[in-house]
């Protein structure tokens, strides 16, 4: 299911970002209300939100369900928006800290769901999700990248939104910093926690290659 | 015999596997994305209620109510206590006048 993105993706996902005067020009026709500005937005920033989202969720549903969600909160929000920040760094910000959320209620939900279960309450019976894997997940690459999904998600959230905007969007560490609204040493700190961590938990993984 | 293939080193399995962990090229949001959008927009604007959230609240109107009525005036029509007691003497910074006969 998951399979390499090829740089030339990257780099045209990257190429679609607009200049900052486009954006500041938008920003103006958005917070006098023009319904074609929201939509050009949508239309620029969609993949970008969707694709930040999916990575930190891994769920397609969700990701949309939270795409959504954000390009929502823009249009009711964008009034109060002062454009300290960027757009697309204001998008960012919003995106990952949608994501988290949905995702820590996500997690929440499922605890009481086991609880309840432990508990005797409900008489359905209550199953994990499907896990849709290829036959080929019986492989080691793939069992590696189980491994490197179920540690991403337990690591701090900073750290994930930095490792997520680093290595799926390719952020510059400038960018990344103005996203969670810190330094450049910070976010390098982060990323090479986050790195270090990974690498502990998948070195004996490594090493049977 | 000929060489094995040279293993990766550590470094490049990581990358190899980073690589990987990203969402394929083609994940994008489905078809018609902007109209969901619009539509869940329109949803949110239609269920938006009159009041403030904060306004629906018993606690806040309950103590909106009682600041109301202590800004309304109404408490300036009964007479309080000091007002019964009349003047405090004290309060001038005077010495009170000696008992006469004394």
């Amino acid at each position: 299911m998951v399979c390499p993105l090829p740089l030339s993706a990257v780099s045209e996902l990257r190429a679609e970002a607009a200049p900052p005067t486009a954006d500041a020009e938008l920003l103006r026709q958005l917070q006098q209300g023009s319904e074609a500005a929201f939509r050009t937005l949508v239309e620029r920033y969609q993949h970008r939100v969707y694709r930040t989202v999916l990575a930190l969720l891994r769920s397609p549903e969700e990701a949309e369900d939270v795409a959504q969600e954000v390009f929502v909160e823009v249009y009711q929000t964008v009034g109060r928006f002062r454009g300290e920040a960027a757009l697309s760094t204001w998008l960012y910000r919003l995106a990952t800290s949608r994501a988290l959320k949905h995702r820590r209620r996500a997690q929440a939900k499922k605890r009481f769901a086991y609880f309840t279960r432990l508990l005797g309450f409900g008489n359905h019976v209550l199953h994990d999700p499907a896990d849709h894997l290829h036959p080929q997940a019986q492989l080691e690459g793939e069992q590696q990248l189980q491994l490197l999904l179920a540690h991403i998600a337990r690591l701090p959230d900073k750290q994930q939104v930095a490792f997520t905007l680093r290595h799926e969007q390719e952020l510059s560490y400038e960018e990344i910093a103005a996203v969670l609204q810190t330094t450049v040493p910070a976010v390098e700190s982060l990323l090479f926690r986050a790195r270090q961590t990974l690498r502990t938990h998948l070195q004996p993984s490594f090493r049977h290659a | 015999m000929p060489d094995p293939a040279p293993r990766p080193s550590a470094d490049e399995q990581w990358e190899q596997l980073v690589h990987r962990w990203r969402p394929p090229a083609a994940a994008q949001p489905r078809p018609y994305f902007y109209q969901r959008v619009r539509a869940r927009l329109d949803d949110a604007s239609a269920a938006r209620p009159v009041w403030p959230a904060w306004l629906r609240r018993p606690a806040y109107a309950a103590l909106l109510g009682l600041l109301g009525v202590a800004l309304s005036g109404d408490c300036a029509a009964l007479p309080s206590a000091a007002a019964d007691a009349g003047p405090q003497p004290e309060a001038s910074g005077r010495p009170l006048p000696a008992a006469p006969g004394r």
